[in-house]
C-alpha cells in the first residue's frame, strides 16, 4: 500500500468518526510550509479530515497532546503509531489518561526518514481500536533487524575516553538554551507543575549559563529516565541540535545490565522500573 | 558616500586591526554551532577557517547587547559593599545580516525610548559599531524580510555596510556614520583597503519567496480579533517552548533571579519567555494566560500590534528563524496573512 492510499484511508475515518460523531477531535498531522516537515493537527469537523498527511515526514509524536485534556467530556481519537502507542502506554500507566477516553487508530509505521527512526525496535502500535492497515512486517522490530544500535547515543559517549565524556556534556550544557522544548515534547514529561516553573524556590535559577543548565539536563534525564520509551522526539525539536537522547539510553542500558531485558511503554499495565517497589524488599543497604 | 573594496584576502588584516581597541564578534561555527563569538586574534589572523559568513546564524546576535545572564550588581554579604560589573568597551559586530541589523532598532525602543534608558544596554549600544553583510543569495526559504519592511540588501540602521561583489573575491564597503568612518581611518591606516574598480560590482539582491501580505491596519485587525476561535487553531500544535522567544532577534523579555554565591548576593538580568508557564503568574497563583493559547496570541499581538501601537515598527523583522526552527509547525507569517483576511 502506498503512502497516499494510506493517508486517504486515514481521512476518510477520521471524517466517518468525526461525522458519527464518536470522537471530539482528532490528532494527526497536517503539512507545513516546507517540504520534509509536518506538524501536528487536530481534525475538529469532518471537513478538517482532507488536511491530514501521511508520509516518510510525517515525525512527530501525536501522544503528549494528549495531556492537555486529561478529563475530555467525549472520546478523543488519536493516530498512533509504534512510537506513539508506547507513549500511551506510559501515559495509561503513569494515570495521566484513562483508556476509555481514547479512541486509538493504529498505522503499522514503516520507518520515516528520521535518524531516530533507524533504531526504533516498535513500527507496529500495541495498543489500538483499530488497525488502519495490516503491518508489513511481524511487530515489532528484533534487535538484529535494527538499522542502528538501540543504544547508538549512549554508545556513542561510552566509546570516548573519560575526559573527552565530560568535556562532551561540558559543550552540551554549554550550548543548551534551556528552551525546555525537549521537556515539552516528551510523552513521559507530564507533571503538572514542573520543578522548573516553581518561581522562587531555588529549584532552578532562571540564571543562563552551564552550571545551571547542567541542573535543568541532568534533572530531566533522571525523572524520565526509566520511563523513557527512545522515541528521540527530545532530540527532534532540539533547536541547538544537542544529542541528549543518549542520557536516557544509558539509563535504559544500564537498567539492562542490572535487571535484564527492559522497555518501558510496551504494556500498559507495567510500573515504571524505579517507580515499582515490593514491601517485602530486604533493604539490607539500610 | 565613497566606497571601497575589501578583497576577502585581507579580511584577516581587516579583523586584527579592529581587534587592537574593539572586541570583535562575528559569525563562527556550522549549521547549530553557527552563532556570534567574540574572536580571539588567533581566530581573526586565520579568518578563513574561523569566520563563516554564510547564512543566518541559529541564534541571532541580539545576546551582544541583551545577554542571556548579566549582573545588574552585587552585594558583598559581609561587608553589604555593592559592586557593578565592569563596564564594556567599543565592540565591533561584524557580518550582521539586514534583518539582524533592523531588529537591533527593536531593541532600541525598548532599551532606550519612551522616558527610561536602561543603564547597562545603552552603555553597550553606544560602544557598538555594526558592520553588514548585505544577503548575496536568500539565507533560508523562511526569509521575509522584504515583506516586513526591510530586504535583503537593507543597509538600515548599519555603520558599515558590505557587499559581496559578483565573482565573490571581495566586499564593496559603504561608510555610514561617524562610527564608520572611524572604522575606514583604522583600515585605511592598516592598508586592507583598495579602490574598487568598474568590475567590482555587486549582483541584484536576491528576492525573499516567502512573500507576506502585510497589511497596513495589521495592529487594529488583530486587536479586533482577540476573541477570535482562530487562536486556538493557531496554537493547537504548539509545544510551549521557548526557542520561538530564544532564537528571535527581537524578543527581549526578562526576569530578574538572585544568584547567592562565594559570599555574594547577585541581581541577574536573564532572558525569559512569555511562552512558559510562570511567565504571567502572579502572587496568589492566578494566571491572566492560563493555556498556551492566550500566551501564544499575547505573543503575536505583542509583535505584530502592541510593540507598534507604542513604538510605530513591528516587532519582527523577517529572519525567519522561528518558522524555520518551531518544532511544531507555528508560523508567525500564517498569523500575519490571517489577519490580513480579517
Amino acid at each position: 500500500m502506498t503512502n497516499e492510499q494510506k493517508q486517504t484511508l486515514m481521512r476518510e475515518r477520521a471524517a466517518a468518526l468525526m461525522k458519527d460523531g464518536a470522537v471530539s477531535y482528532v490528532i494527526g498531522w497536517r503539512e507545513t510550509r516546507f517540504p520534509g516537515k509536518t506538524a501536528i493537527f487536530f481534525v475538529r469537523d469532518e471537513k478538517d479530515a482532507d488536511m491530514l498527511v501521511w508520509d516518510e515526514y510525517t515525525i512527530p509524536l501525536t501522544a503528549k497532546y494528549l495531556t492537555e485534556n486529561r478529563w475530555p467530556d467525549k472520546k478523543i481519537g488519536i493516530f498512533a503509531r509504534g512510537c506513539d502507542s508506547k507513549a500511551i502506554n506510559r501515559l495509561i500507566s503513569d494515570n495521566q489518561v484513562e483508556r476509555e477516553n481514547l479512541y486509538i487508530i493504529g498505522l503499522p509505521c514503516e520507518g520515516k526518514k528520521d535518524d531516530r527512526c533507524l533504531s526504533c525496535t516498535q513500527r507496529d502500535p500495541l495498543i489500538y481500536d483499530e488497525l488502519l492497515w495490516e503491518p508489513e512486517n511481524a511487530t515489532g522490530t528484533s534487535e538484529t533487524d535494527l538499522q542502528r544500535a538501540r543504544f547508538f547515543r549512549a554508545e556513542e559517549v561510552e566509546s570516548l575516553p573519560t575526559d573527552a565524556r565530560f568535556a562532551h556534556w561540558e559543550d552540551v550544557y554549554a550550548r543548551c538554551i534551556r528552551c525546555y522544548a525537549c521537556r515539552n515534547v516528551c510523552p513521559v514529561c507530564t507533571c503538572r507543575e514542573c520543578y522548573v516553573d516553581m518561581h522562587r524556590t531555588g529549584f532552578q535559577g532562571k540564571h543562563h549559563d552551564a552550571a545551571e543548565n547542567r541542573v535543568f539536563g541532568v534533572t530531566r534525564a533522571f525523572h524520565v529516565g526509566d520511563r523513557c520509551i527512545e522515541c528521540g522526539e527530545c532530540e527532534r525539536v532540539c533547536p541547538m541540535g544537542l544529542p541528549i537522547l543518549g542520557q536516557t539510553q544509558k539509563i535504559i542500558k544500564t537498567i539492562e545490565g542490572l535487571a535484564g531485558t527492559y522497555e518501558a511503554g510496551m504494556d500498559p499495565e507495567a510500573d515504571s522500573f524505579l517507580g515499582k517497589f515490593d514491601l517485602d524488599d530486604k533493604d539490607t543497604f539500610m | 558616500m565613497t566606497q571601497k573594496l575589501l578583497l576577502k584576502s585581507a579580511l584577516p588584516a581587516a579583523l586584527t586591526a579592529l581587534l587592537a581597541d574593539h572586541a570583535v564578534f562575528a559569525p563562527t561555527g556550522e549549521a547549530e554551532r553557527h552563532a556570534f563569538t567574540c574572536l580571539s586574534s588567533a581566530e581573526a589572523s586565520e579568518t578563513a577557517d574561523a569566520v563563516n559568513l554564510d547564512g543566518l546564524t541559529t541564534i541571532s546576535p541580539k545576546e551582544i547587547l541583551f545577554p542571556r545572564s548579566e549582573t545588574l550588581y552585587g552585594i558583598g554579604l559581609e561587608n553589604g559593599e555593592i559592586s557593578t560589573p565592569e563596564p564594556t568597551g567599543p565592540t565591533v559586530i561584524f557580518g550582521v545580516r539586514p534583518c539582524d541589523v533592523r531588529s537591533i532598532a527593536n531593541l532600541d525602543c525598548s532599551f532606550l525610548e519612551k522616558g527610561f534608558v536602561d543603564t547597562a544596554y545603552v552603555q553597550r549600544r553606544e560602544n557598538l559599531t555594526i558592520i553588514a553583510l548585505a544577503c548575496k543569495e536568500l539565507q533560508s526559504p523562511a526569509c521575509f524580510c522584504d515583506s516586513m519592511g526591510g530586504g535583503p540588501a537593507s543597509a538600515e540602521g548599519a555603520d558599515i555596510m558590505l557587499t559581496e561583489t559578483a565573482d565573490g573575491k571581495a566586499f564593496l564597503v559603504s561608510f555610514l556614520t561617524a562610527k564608520g568612518e572611524a572604522i575606514e581611518k583604522l583600515w585605511e591606516t592598516a592598508s586592507v583597503l583598495t579602490e574598487p574598480n568598474s568590475a567590482d560590482t555587486a549582483p541584484p539582491p536576491p528576492v525573499c519567496t516567502l512573500k507576506v501580505d502585510k497589511p497596513q491596519d495589521l495592529p487594529a485587525k488583530l486587536m479586533a480579533a482577540f476573541d477570535d476561535p482562530a487562536w486556538e487553531r493557531l496554537s493547537e500544535s504548539c509545544l510551549g517552548c521557548g526557542t520561538c522567544s530564544y532564537i528571535c532577534p527581537t524578543c527581549y523579555c526578562f526576569d530578574i533571579d538572585t544568584e547567592i554565591s562565594g559570599g555574594k548576593a547577585e541581581q541577574l538580568r536573564c532572558w525569559d519567555c512569555c511562552m512558559f508557564s510562570d511567565y504571567s503568574r502572579m502572587a496568589g497563583g492566578h494566571d491572566p494566560r492560563p493555556t498556551k493559547k492566550e500566551r501564544l496570541r499575547n505573543r503575536f499581538l505583542h509583535k505584530l500590534a502592541y510593540f507598534d501601537e507604542r513604538h510605530g515598527r513591528t516587532l519582527c523583522v523577517g529572519c525567519g528563524r522561528c518558522i524555520a526552527k518551531c518544532p511544531s509547525g507555528v508560523d508567525i507569517a500564517h498569523v500575519i496573512e490571517w489577519g490580513g483576511t480579517l
